[in-house]
């Protein structure tokens, strides 16, 4: 296994210090706005997310009501969030996809079934962006869902795997890399792999950049052994927020 | 048929700190914050914690529990896994969680206090802050003149006149329907459109608003308490007749000559002070996270009574926040 860390030893640190298996710091709090049925606020290193649940309640819609919630997601990004600023327009594909695969993976993971005829409207505002952007979103409305009440299976935890190399070198040795941020974003290859939960299920896995099919295995073990430890750092949240809740109560 | 909930007990195999029973509570919700609820092939890692679930936390392989609210079983597996984050209760063998935070989930019977989004020809759909809108039909509420009048189609053609969007009411859950809907009643001089008053927007199924004995009752000096389970509470002035002289024939008519008047009526200085107090005591239980119900709601009162006659501070009269807020909650708490 050449990913067991006793036996791989590395002398090289990237741009910001961290080893190849290292995650950024990662920081959330839920239940931060009193007003919406879940909130939470997530950074993982500069990548600072919040996101807001409203439902599921009653909406009227066009196609008439379904026998399972709809989940709707609306992303916001603020013009400062990034290093340039860059007005996107509501029709931006880029977003629109995003959009798409967070409705896609909560649907499969929250259990629908419970609330016939409603809808589920996860808002998510982005306030600062390095890396990892689609990985943030997923994990603060995993947070933000569990703060709503609403049931699910697991949690859906996400991070991001790269390859120390461009495809155009054509490295073999390239190693794989833990939760890139923008620069490493710019430069490698990369993925975002979403888990449902500890185990190896994955539900989420989008690459926009081309890498040797060789490398992917890599990536993708390093990825769901990120989303483990992401996973397990969230579980803290929840469990400290509970905590802190059940304490305060006065029966 | 008559049911007896016997208090929750412990799996078979059992820790030997467990609270033995008879000890403590006997309500159907044991909740033991210090205890430890531990169960037959449940991880031992946080024993001596408050038990807090959390989503996919596995909670038993055994078999012999049923699962109830919030847990969640996979396929072709015996597991039972937690599908929202809170504390676990037992009831005999069913296992269910109760979330830290969720929508308002009606059970019949339950007081609530709704707001109306819609008007359709025959009934009302109200918002109870649930997942659903809960239908209103117009058969199910007290029409002015006689109670027992027959609903006439000249009654579906004046239906905005009686209630229309955005209107106040307390109702109670009548039905609910099978994807969990309420249909309500407010076929009761408690119930019914609510004016003369102020509306709080409490939140939380742990803390918030408890089922109780009564969830409407007269306070002070003319000041009535409608406690919502859904979360939405109402202090008003004090309808007379509605909760009085009930049974009276006549006071009914002339109650409900003015129950859907949208006018709020002349409300004398001294109750708009009591109303005051009253919202502000309900404010500083909730902030502190202690249950609203009667009993908190009224020693509050007396105590924020107590405070303002022998206080003379200069934190104002009236005012319930801040530092005052919580003098007065860890006195009711106190006792």
């Amino acid at each position: 296994m050449p990913l067991d860390t006793s036996s791989y030893s590395l002398a090289l640190l990237r741009l910001d210090g961290r080893r190849w298996n290292e995650l950024r710091r990662i920081h959330a709090q839920i239940s931060t706005q009193a007003a919406a049925d879940g909130s939470s606020y997530l950074e993982m290193g500069n990548t600072k997310v919040i996101c807001t649940i409203a439902g599921p309640a009653e909406v009227r819609r066009t196609g008439g009501g379904g026998s399972d919630a709809e989940i709707k997601v609306e992303i916001d990004i603020a013009g400062f969030s990034g290093v340039e600023r860059k007005k996107r327009t509501k029709t931006d594909k880029r977003v629109a996809e995003m959009r798409y695969t967070i409705a896609n993976a909560f649907s499969s993971s929250l259990l629908t079934h419970l609330y016939p005829r409603s809808t589920i409207q996860i808002t998510l505002h982005i306030l600062s962006q390095d890396g990892s952007l689609l990985a943030a979103c997923l994990n603060a409305a995993t947070l933000a869902l569990i703060d709503a009440g609403i049931p699910m299976t697991d949690y859906i935890v996400a991070c991001t795997a790269g390859s120390t190399s461009s495809y155009s070198s054509n490295d073999e040795s390239a190693d794989p890399l833990l939760d890139l941020n923008s620069s490493e974003e710019m430069e490698l290859p990369f993925l975002t792999v979403g888990t449902l939960g500890a185990g190896e299920k994955v539900s989420v896995l989008v690459m926009e950049t081309r890498a040797q099919i060789g490398r992917l295995e890599g990536m993708l073990a390093v990825g769901v052994d990120g989303c483990k430890q992401v996973r397990e750092i969230l579980d803290q949240v929840v469990r400290r927020h509970g905590k802190k809740l059940v304490n305060s109560i006065v029966e | 048929m008559a049911i007896t909930i016997t208090p929750p007990r412990p799996a078979a195999i059992l820790d030997p700190s467990y609270p033995p029973e008879g000890e403590g509570d006997n309500d159907d919700d044991y909740f033991d914050p210090d205890g430890d609820l531990q169960m037959a092939g449940r991880p031992t890692k946080r024993a001596k914690t408050t038990s807090i679930v959390t989503p996919g936390e596995t909670i038993t392989e055994d078999p012999q529990w049923m699962r109830g609210h919030g847990t969640y079983n996979p396929p072709n597996n015996t597991k039972i896994l937690a599908t929202v984050a809170g504390t676990l209760t037992t009831t005999n063998k069913l296992l269910s969680i109760r979330p830290l935070r969720a929508r308002y989930a009606p059970e019949i019977g339950d007081l609530v206090i709704g707001r109306i989004t819609e008007v359709q020809t025959t009934r009302y759909l109200v918002s109870l802050s649930s997942p659903l809108l809960s239908p209103l039909p117009l058969s199910a509420i007290n029409l002015p003149g006689n109670i027992l009048r027959k609903r006439t189609a000249t009654d579906s053609l004046n239906i905005r006149t009686y209630l229309s969007e955005n209107d106040l009411v307390a109702a109670e859950v009548q039905t609910l329907h099978a994807d969990g809907s309420a249909g309500l009643h407010t076929r009761s001089t408690r119930y019914g459109k609510l004016r003369n008053g102020v509306f709080l927007r409490v939140s939380g199924t742990q803390g918030g608003v408890a089922r109780g004995r009564r969830q409407v009752f007269e306070l002070g000096d003319g000041v009535d308490v409608y406690l919502g389970v859904n979360g939405f509470v109402f202090v008003a002035q004090r309808l007379h007749g509605r909760s009085a002289s009930a049974s009276a024939g006549s006071a009914v008519a002339e109650v409900a000559a003015t129950t859907y008047s949208s006018q709020n009526s002349h409300i004398p200085p001294a109750t708009r002070w009591e109303i005051a107090r009253v919202a502000g005591v309900i404010r500083a239980l909730i902030e502190s996270g202690v249950r609203v119900d009667e009993e908190m709601v009224r020693r509050g009162y007396e105590v924020s009574l107590e405070e303002d006659m022998v206080g003379g501070d200069k934190e104002g009269v009236g005012y319930l926040g801040g530092e005052k807020g919580r003098r007065i909650v860890r006195r009711v708490v106190g006792g």
